[in-house]
Order: C-alpha cells, then sequence, then structure tokens
C-alpha cells in the first residue's frame, strides 16, 4: 500500500498524540470555562465594492479572478494549453456562482 | 522538532515558479489587509492564524511521508522533517479566507437563517469552490515542477495529480471553514475566540484526520487510490 499522510501519522502517531491530546483538553478547558456574551450577532455579510470605471467589483470576487488569469497565462506559456483550458473551465464556476447569486439579489431587489 | 531553512539552490526552480510566489505574496497581503481594515486584528488573527498552523503540519507530514516535494523555494518551514515553503503555507490561508467568504457570500443569499445548517452549508460550498480552483493549480503546479509527486503513486489522476490530493483539498478547506464559523459566531469573548482558534486546531486536526483516512480506504478498497 501506498504510503500517505494518513499512513504517516498513524507510524509516527506518538509525536501526533502528546501535541493532539493536549490541544483537546486545553480547547475543552477553554470552552467550559468561558464567559458568554450576549451580543445580538446579525450582521449580514456584505462585502466592499471596488469602482473600476463603469463596474462595481466585489472584491473576493476580483482576487479569485486575478489568481485565475494568472494561472490560465501561466498554463499556456508553459505549452500545458489544453489541462490549462480544462482546469480553467472548471475554475470559473466560482465566478459563476458568485454572478448568479449577485444577478438573483438585484432581480429581488428590483421587483 | 521545528525549524526554518533558507534555500541557496535556485536552480532546481521550476518554470514561472517567481511568477507564482509573487502571485500568492500579492494575493496574501491584499487580503491580510482587507481583513484587518474589516474585521480587525482579532479576526484577521482567527481567519489566518490556525490554518497556517494546521497546513505546517499536514503539508509537512506529506513532505516527510515521501509522497511528494516542493523544489525550488526560497524559505522552509518543517516539522517532522518535511521541508514545506512558506508561500506554501501562506497560499493556504488565502485559500481558506477566500473560499470561505465566497461560499458565506453565496449560501448566505439562498439559505438566510443564521444556524448551524447555514454553517455546514457554507463549508460545503467553500470546500467545492476550493476544490474548482485547485483542479487548474496542482496540475500546473506538477507540470511546472514546483510540486512533484513520486511518479510510482498508484489510483486514478488527474492530469499526474492523484485524485486523493483533491480529496484532501475539500476536506481541508470544508473542516477549517466549519471550525472557523463555529468560534467566529459563538457568543465568547474576542480574546477567547482567539484562544479557541488556535487550540481547536487539535479538534479540527483529529476530525480532518479521520474524515480522509476513511475516504482514503474506501478509495483504496475501490481500487481508485
Amino acid at each position: 500500500m501506498e504510503n500517505t499522510i494518513v499512513n504517516f501519522i498513524v507510524e509516527n502517531i506518538f509525536l501526533f498524540l502528546p501535541v493532539g491530546l493536549t490541544g483537546i483538553i486545553v480547547t475543552l478547558f477553554l470552552y467550559f470555562t468561558g464567559k458568554k456574551e450576549n451580543i445580538e450577532q446579525n450582521e449580514d455579510v456584505v462585502f466592499d465594492e471596488w469602482f473600476l470605471p463603469k463596474i462595481r467589483v466585489n472584491i473576493l470576487v476580483l482576487v479569485y479572478l486575478f489568481i485565475w488569469i494568472v494561472l490560465i497565462m501561466i498554463g499556456v506559456f508553459s505549452d500545458f494549453v489544453i489541462p490549462t483550458v480544462i482546469g480553467g473551465t472548471i475554475a470559473v464556476i466560482p465566478l459563476i456562482a458568485t454572478m448568479l447569486v449577485r444577478c438573483r439579489i438585484k432581480k429581488s431587489k428590483v421587483t | 522538532m521545528f525549524f526554518i531553512d533558507f534555500n541557496q539552490n535556485f536552480e532546481e526552480a521550476g518554470k514561472f515558479l517567481s511568477l507564482f510566489i509573487g502571485l500568492i505574496a500579492i494575493v496574501w497581503l491584499v487580503l491580510v489587509w482587507y481583513s484587518y481594515k474589516k474585521y480587525g486584528p482579532k479576526r484577521t488573527i482567527i481567519y489566518f492564524l490556525p490554518i497556517i498552523i494546521a497546513t505546517i503540519f499536514v503539508e509537512s507530514a506529506g513532505v516527510a511521508s515521501g509522497r511528494y516535494v516542493y523544489p525550488g523555494y526560497f524559505i522552509y518551514l518543517s516539522v517532522f522533517n518535511g521541508a514545506v515553503p512558506l508561500i506554501i503555507i501562506l497560499g493556504w490561508s488565502v485559500n481558506l479566507f477566500l473560499f470561505m467568504n465566497m461560499g458565506r457570500y453565496v449560501v448566505s443569499k439562498i439559505y438566510q437563517q443564521r444556524n448551524v445548517v447555514q454553517i455546514i452549508f457554507i463549508a460545503l460550498a467553500a470546500g467545492l469552490l476550493g476544490l474548482c480552483l485547485d483542479l487548474i493549480e496542482d496540475p500546473i503546479a506538477h507540470h511546472n515542477a514546483w510540486w512533484v509527486w513520486k511518479g510510482s503513486i498508484a489510483g486514478i489522476k488527474f492530469y499526474e495529480v492523484p485524485i486523493l490530493n483533491f480529496i484532501g483539498w475539500f476536506v481541508l478547506i470544508f473542516f477549517m471553514t466549519l471550525a472557523t464559523l463555529l468560534i467566529e459566531r459563538s457568543r465568547f469573548t474576542e480574546n477567547r475566540k482567539v484562544l479557541l482558534s488556535i487550540t481547536s486546531i487539535s479538534v479540527t486536526g483529529t476530525l480532518i484526520f479521520i474524515a480522509h483516512a476513511a475516504i482514503s480506504k474506501l478509495f483504496f478498497l475501490a481500487g481508485l487510490a
């Protein structure tokens, strides 16, 4: 069987166990001894938008688009065209998902 | 057990590696600055530090297990003798912040109730969105030798990258998003949330380990990995 990360951790369980157990005990202590505040949390998710000429862009979408463009460029210039096109097409899904949600919000605001 | 190493041999650096490092560095700085301005220092620590610590362990275990290596980078961090580039660790924190917030944006407009179910949906969405980017990033990384997998690894691969790697991406982003949002939305004080976010890595790490081990076993039994 291949040596996976899981196998590696099992083989070195005496390294991981003390660290893991200490962390779990401290987490339980912090959780059960913590004072809880009575603050109403109903912050809505609003992301900042940057105004480019004529276009309003969500900062996270802009960052994702930047990563996507640079990766496509690297893929194409390193003669890895077909996998880049396939991977690039799949990687567009997050952009489409956020754009569809935005369109839905705009539509519901109009109606 | 933990050390920092500076690489002097850049001849082994893959094609376009400096461009890739520059990309991650710029994006990381922009997102940390954005998070600091919008959410403040404590929330920024909650969003970025736990995933950095968690991935030092996960990636270092991956390298030490002999499955892959990261040649040609400048600064390496290591636990268990598995050297992982600093920029890869920072890249993971970019992944978590970016996909957790994109997932939150998408899910909160479809399912408005702020409860545990919404958090699970957000974590699922974050994992899936992260997986989409990974399907372009990892094959390019492998092709350009920024990240080299051992050739003998069996099972289904997507352009030489084993399928279990993609499962690992999903599992890691899913559980880290889940933990981060549960802590963020808890009613503890901000200082307590920061402490919990760091110590709870052990709990989240155990869950990631169990989930990944179970999925790996299923894949091995089915002959897919």
